[in-house]
């Protein structure tokens, strides 16, 4: 379709920081106007259905749990504002989440088994392993890209449903709990293994590292040659290649901590939220942390109020199925309309469109 | 061979061929967007929505009318889809997850006992009391194909099956010569291989991308449609189960071409179908996942495979895959 005559789309200037932020933040609130429209053309009261989800970040316990909901969401969404950075379109967080759970979780047999961990250090091997392991499992769909050309979108995308079914196997096979009435569990973690046994409530401690990965990720990004580099390669393949970049190393690096993040947000979700492995633990965080990378504009700060955001929504799911018996699909679709909105805001923000009769 | 073995194995091959049809149908609208160089990440959410309203509407009005509605259905999400990336020129990736994203929200709404009720009393008033509150609905009826039924084996294959199974094979057929033997399918090849040279060649770039994508929602939404009335017609929240996302792998190892998926799909559908039975008879039990993992790991193999440039030149990957067209 041309566009009719009259009509045309122009590139714009960069907008000031200021509008470009009240831009967000009205679209924002007409997401909320159109899903009510929506909630009530299928005859869903929009008002109780929002109040809930305002009501969420009103009250401390449930902003708690917002927060916890929020860590795999937020860690995850940090690894991708480096690889979207990269111009890596890594759509595989959810799979690199689910290999963190299974690490950590390993670390965890490995020490009720074997007493190879000493107790004070099973902690910080789970975080360490889930890092590795999720890093690794998003090295090869980078390892593809950076020396076969093969666009990393499919790829990314398959392994998570490899690593879903993988999961899905340890728990229904040998990581089953023997004493477990064999529901697909694993063993419950001991308590120096669970997230609330430093400083009360899981949600704190993981604010803390959340907040730490940021600082580092911003540090990275912007102090960092290795950062510069990265963005380079995101901005400009040629001019990468002419300052004598080496992309591939880039790629391999920038992948792996990408994915070894979201593994890190897998930790937290065995560790704190749940205290054993699952299947199908993860209702989509990884594919939440996309829309939450963009809602915060790639930026690590903005990216942790983002997750908590949508922590929230999840919350409200929860609230909304048992109050109002409404399916937990309510919250997706209020996400998606957030989703569409912040990308046609960024549309608004980079053309301009006139009228000219 | 035994006779039980010899009917379990024509089981699963009917099998392949009820489940595949869910990814053939499915792939055949994404190779059209993908020829035209518009990558689709929202078929996921397009099918389940037509798993939804096929539920819906089948209780209300009859399978004819559901129909109908699922292909309107896949129509609008197939514009909307288009509309963000085509004219809006917004990153086909986000949008694609987006209406994935939105795609499994309506369907649970629309899944959800007190909204179906509602909409199904809309729909026909005088709706029986039974179809406002079963979570299943009437299967499309077989239609065996007379003498060609008897056929051992393939008989229960191909010619004793509803007709959604006989369209497929029929639009696989027809889609290959509309692609690969009309003007028609050469603009559409061109468009996704060069825009810009087919735009300066008088091809309407735009119109050509519209067209791909609305068919390809339409395509997308009837194969939902297919796995709930034609497949397994008991509503699960969630049903797709990621199917819509195999059908994009399908499409590669199909190398984008619609009498290859015939294969494929139900190579696929067979993997499916073995998986459930193996289930029943309690073979292996660990054995289902790595099964289940099969179609991810062929499709990311033959991606490697394809990323070879004399295989690439033969097979004709279009060029400009994802990414979007502007005349500036």
């Amino acid at each position: 379709m041309r566009l009719p005559r009259g009509i045309r789309i122009e590139r714009r200037l960069e907008l000031p920081r200021r509008t470009s932020a009240a831009l967000s933040a009205v679209f924002i609130l007409l997401s909320f106007l159109v899903a009510s429209a929506v909630f009530e053309m299928m005859g869903v009261n929009s008002v109780r259905t929002l109040s809930t989800v305002v009501s969420v970040f009103l009250s401390p316990p449930s902003l708690l749990q917002a927060v916890q909901r929020g860590l795999p969401i937020g860690l995850a969404a940090l690894g991708l504002s480096i690889a979207f950075r990269m111009n890596f379109w890594n759509i595989g967080a959810e799979g690199q989440i689910y290999m963190g759970m299974f690490a950590a979780t390993g670390m965890v047999l490995i020490h009720a088994y074997y007493g190879l961990i000493p107790e004070p250090l099973l902690m910080l091997s789970m975080v360490l392993a889930a890092f590795i392991v999720g890093g690794a499992y998003c090295l090869l769909p980078g390892f593809l890209r950076g020396r076969l050309d093969v666009n990393e979108i499919l790829p990314t995308l398959m392994l998570n449903y490899v690593a879903t079914l993988f999961v899905d196997f340890l728990v229904y096979g040998p990581w089953r709990d023997p004493q477990g009435f064999s529901f697909p569990l694993s063993i419950p973690f001991p308590q120096y293994a669970r997230m609330d046994s430093f400083l009360g409530h899981s949600s704190y401690l993981g604010l803390l590292i959340m907040v730490v990965i940021a600082f580092l990720v911003y540090g990275l990004m912007q102090r960092t040659t290795l950062g510069f580099e990265m963005r380079v390669v995101g901005q400009n393949l040629e001019a990468a290649r002419y300052a004598g970049i080496s992309i591939f190393r880039t790629l391999l690096i920038g992948s792996f901590i990408a994915g070894g993040l979201a593994g890190i947000g897998g930790f937290t979700l065995v560790s704190g939220l749940i205290g054993r492995l699952r299947p199908r633990a993860s209702p989509g965080y990884g594919y939440t942390a996309i829309i939450v990378a963009f809602l915060a504009g790639l930026n690590p700060w903005l990216i942790i109020p983002a997750a908590v955001f949508f922590g929230g929504l999840l919350v409200a799911g929860e609230t909304i199925q048992a109050a109002l018996n409404l399916p937990f699909a309510a919250v997706q679709v209020f996400q998606a309309i957030i989703f569409i909105m912040i990308i046609v805001a960024e549309f608004i923000k980079r053309y301009r469109v006139s009228i000219r009769i | 061979m035994s006779l039980v073995a010899v009917e379990w194995i024509e089981s699963v091959l009917i099998g392949a061929v009820q489940a595949g049809t869910v990814f053939l149908i499915a792939s055949l609208g994404e190779i059209y967007a993908e020829r035209s160089g518009v990558l689709n990440l929202g078929m996921e959410g397009m099918m389940i929505v037509g798993a939804a309203v096929s539920f819906i509407v089948t209780n209300a009005l009859g399978h004819g009318y559901a129909i109908l509605a699922v292909l309107l259905a896949g129509l609008l999400l197939g514009l909307a889809h288009s509309f963000l990336t085509v004219s809006l020129r917004l990153n086909q990736i986000v949008v694609g997850l987006a209406i994935t994203i939105l795609g499994l929200g309506l369907g649970g709404l629309l899944g959800n006992a007190a909204i179906r009720r509602g909409i199904i009393l809309f729909l026909n008033p005088e709706a029986p009391e039974r179809n406002l509150i079963v979570q299943e609905a009437e299967k499309l009826p077989d239609i065996p194909i007379p003498f060609l039924r008897d056929i051992p084996v393939l008989g229960g294959m191909f010619f004793r099956q509803n007709g959604l199974v006989y369209l497929s094979l029929i639009l696989a057929i027809v889609m290959w010569f509309i692609l690969f033997k009309t003007r028609f399918g050469l603009s559409l090849r061109s468009v996704g291989e060069n825009p810009a040279m087919s735009d300066a060649m008088g091809i309407n770039v735009f119109r050509i991308r519209y067209i791909s994508m609305v068919v390809c929602g339409m395509l997308g939404a009837l194969a939902g449609s297919y796995l709930f009335i034609g497949y397994q017609p008991f509503w699960v929240e969630g049903m797709t189960q990621g199917r819509g996302f195999i059908a994009l792998a399908l499409v590669i190892l199909a190398t984008w071409n619609p009498l290859r998926a015939i294969l494929g799909a139900y190579l696929f559908g067979g993997v499916e179908a073995l998986q459930f039975r193996l289930q029943v008879l309690g073979v292996a039990a660990q054995l289902p996942q790595f099964l289940l993992m099969l179609p991810y790991i062929v499709t990311i193999a033959t991606l490697v495979l394809l990323s070879l440039e004399s295989v690439r030149k033969r097979i004709g990957v279009p060029a400009s895959l994802g990414k979007p067209y502007s005349r500036e």
